[in-house]
């Protein structure tokens, strides 16, 4: 046992949804408690390497996958602080969701395909978190995108969804494949797949600086796709098609973080090309500053969630592109619990009141308290309020930025961002739950046990989670300092802190007049705004300038190719060998007249051909 | 007059040539047969002469004659199956003119 039985964690899923393949069909009724067995198996996995780790220390093993030529491929596992945090959220969250899917999806005809995919999607992720080879680790980068494919389109019926799921799989696979490429391009440098291989190479200075560069650039696109980074990030909002449930794991908690994920993990290498690290931080920081934009204008509140996501995986890349993969981890932990409780929280508002439009729903609290508590716990989390988790994250975020190798200037629109999150966050808990209850939300109710219970989970966590940022003594010197092996503890820097809970206090004063006392009118300020507050509504374009794109380039060129291959390559490459020979058969098959003489004189023409050719020689 | 080897070959290209020429120009598949049978024993009768007239050891030479008795003897077993086809062709068809038996094309 060990560290080593880390490899069962993605195991027992994977048999899980074999089980589910097999049976699903015949007897469905089965699927979601083999599913939900496995998750917490994994879970259990999780506890008993995390107590093994807790003793020994770091572990990998690996073992042989297959041999071309000299060689090898191998399997294996890494465990570590950062692969612990990740497969611990994953397996809890993923526990959480399915539960809360029992109840939200209880009346589905397709419910066991919905956790065969579930299960498919947990072994996945677990095996993209624990690779200790970027081969593997791409496996499961790709079966991650594969479930998130299947879940958005769960619902396929709906030609949304259906176009949804598309999108989500061509965007992310435009990553993807220049990720592929620059994986590759490590292994042509270093001549092995191996993280730590390749890390040591690369500090040994094995590997040409411009190669190395290039290939981490476009590793940082893969994640840019899968992390929803700007100009990847079109396909997330979309991808609230698929069930709540799927949103809150795969889209918020789990898979969108893969990205960050693979950041951090590479970080050792990404800390030698300082090139690589300000993209990362700049693409981070727009990408925080635009969804948090976006979000301010969305009305549906999946969606206002979804770009509150994109905007969060950006401070994340902020994070780790000033130089602090630690922060970066320390906020994927508090904004995965906190989104999870927020968009199950969400999923129950829709279940209670059937409303997904935040200009439909208000004064929900008086028939929804329980759900309001853990929304605003969650919601109030992000935004930053002090001693929620999500301040202290927010702040080490803001510290990393101001101590680490970025510029100030990267400071002021930092707090931009921060200050977008806390507005539309006031904007969301005041239309959502405060004011008159309309008279179609009469109907409104809590849901039951199934369903509370994972929200209010993921809700007390994400309040109290922030405690890990402290040093609790010398085998422990803060969150951060933990996953990065530093010997520097916890601290503050009351300047920035201060100035986040000013922002805090003031933004949500600023929307409590707009929303609730209205004596700012929030038409008023859209009127002032002019451009800005259209292009924010309309997205920024991006979707505009794609569509136009795909409209204007990717189909006449998939035209054009589309004619080159039917008129050269099938009508003359393949039909025309084939049209001459018949051709030509149809005109020399007249020599066969069927008369035997006739033959024969062809016989004896070649003969005396055969022997004059003789003589003459 | 002496015997030479280039009467022996002057035979046998006469044979032969009748032989090409009854396979050609002959309607009858009893002629066309006799025909190859003629065109056969013109390469029998090239064969003993040369064997008699090579200059080769007398163990060597006598292979010539042998070659001649294994022609023989495969065209006996020759024309009789193919005068077995024929007589089956003429029961079938009421005729064995080979003109008439041209299915065998395009």
């Amino acid at each position: 046992m060990g560290t080593d039985a880390a490899f069962l964690a993605p195991v027992i899923p994977a048999i899980a949804f074999a089980l589910i393949l097999i049976t699903g069909r015949r007897v469905p009724g089965i699927a979601p408690y083999l599913s939900i067995a496995a998750i917490v198996a994994s879970f259990v996995v999780w506890i008993v390497v995390f107590l093994a780790f807790l003793d020994d220390g770091p572990g990998t093993r690996s073992i042989e996958w297959f041999t071309i030529g000299t060689f090898e491929f191998t399997w294996g596992t890494t465990v570590d602080e950062i692969s612990l945090v990740m497969l611990g959220v994953v397996s809890f969250v993923a526990i959480g969701i399915q539960i809360y899917s029992l109840d939200y999806l209880h009346d589905e005809p397709r419910l066991w395909w919905y956790f065969a995919v579930q299960s498919l999607f947990a072994a996945a992720m677990m095996t993209l978190v624990l690779a200790d080879n970027l081969l593997l680790l791409y496996l499961g980068w790709e079966l991650v995108g594969l479930g998130s494919y299947l879940l958005i389109g769960f619902w396929w019926e709906r030609r949304s969804a259906a176009e949804a799921a598309k999108k989500a799989f061509i965007t992310t696979r435009i990553g993807d494949v220049a990720m592929l490429i620059g994986i590759i391009l490590l292994f042509r440098a270093t001549g092995t797949f191996e993280i730590s291989g390749i890390t040591e190479l690369a500090h040994g200075g094995a590997v040409d600086e411009s190669q190395l560069k290039w290939a981490l650039i476009l590793i940082f696109a893969g994640a840019a796709g899968k992390s929803a980074q700007i100009p990847l990030h079109v396909w997330l909002p979309d991808a609230m098609e698929g069930p709540t449930p799927v949103s809150a794991l795969i889209h918020a908690a789990t898979m969108v973080v893969a990205g960050v994920y693979l950041m951090v993990r590479l970080f050792p290498i990404y800390n030698m090309i300082p090139e690589a690290l300000d993209l990362i931080a700049v693409i981070g920081l727009l990408t925080a500053v635009v969804a948090g934009a976006i979000a301010l204008s969305m009305t549906d509140l999946k969606r206002i969630l979804a770009y509150s996501t994109i905007s969060h995986l950006g401070f994340m890349m902020l994070a780790i592109g000033a130089g602090a993969p630690g922060v970066a981890m320390f906020h994927l932990l508090a904004h995965a619990f906190a989104k999870a409780a927020l968009f199950l929280a969400a999923g129950s508002i829709s279940h209670g009141s059937g409303q997904t439009d935040i200009r439909e729903m208000g004064g929900l609290w008086r028939r929804m308290p329980f759900t309001t508590v853990t929304f605003w716990i969650g919601a109030l989390s992000l935004a930053g309020l002090p001693l929620l988790s999500g301040f202290f994250s927010k702040d080490e975020i803001l510290l990393a930025v101001h101590t680490g190798r970025l510029n100030d200037a990267f400071l002021v629109v930092t707090f931009v961002a921060v200050a977008f999150s806390v507005l539309y966050t006031g904007r969301m808990l005041y239309r959502v739950f405060l004011g008159r209850l309309l008279p179609h939300n009469e109907g409104a109710h809590e849901p039951g046990i199934r369903m509370w219970a994972p929200i209010g989970v993921f809700a007390a966590l994400a309040a109290v989670i922030g405690v890990l940022a402290f040093e609790w003594g010398h085998e422990y010197m803060g969150f951060v300092s933990w996953v990065e092996d530093a010997e520097e503890g916890f601290h503050i820097n009351t300047a920035i802190s201060g100035g986040s809970i000013a922002i805090v206090v003031i933004g949500l004063y600023l929307t409590w007049l707009i929303y609730m006392q209205r004596r700012i009118s929030a038409s008023d300020i859209q009127r002032r705004l002019g451009f800005l507050a259209t292009a924010a509504e309309r997205k920024f374009y991006f979707d505009e300038v794609y569509q136009w794109g795909i409209k204007q380039v990717v189909l006449p060129m998939a035209r054009l190719t589309a004619f080159i291959d039917r008129a050269w390559v099938n009508d003359i490459g393949v039909d025309g060998p084939g049209k001459t020979t018949r051709w030509g058969g149809g005109i020399l098959r007249y020599i066969q007249t069927g008369m035997v003489y006739n033959y024969a004189l062809g016989m004896v023409i070649g003969a005396v051909v055969l022997a004059v050719i003789w003589w003459s020689i | 007059m002496e015997l030479e080897l280039v009467h022996f070959q002057v035979l046998s290209a006469a044979l032969f040539s009748i032989g090409i020429f009854g396979v050609l120009a002959r309607r009858s598949a009893v002629m066309v047969l006799i025909s190859i049978e003629l065109m056969l024993n013109a390469v029998n009768v090239n064969l003993v002469g040369i064997a008699a007239f090579s200059d080769r050891a007398a163990d060597v030479r006598v292979f010539g004659q042998i070659l001649v008795v294994f022609i023989i003897t495969l065209a006996a077993a020759e024309i009789g199956l193919a005068l077995a086809i024929v007589l089956r062709v003429f029961r079938n068809r009421g005729s064995a003119n080979v003109d008439e038996l041209n299915v065998m094309k395009w």
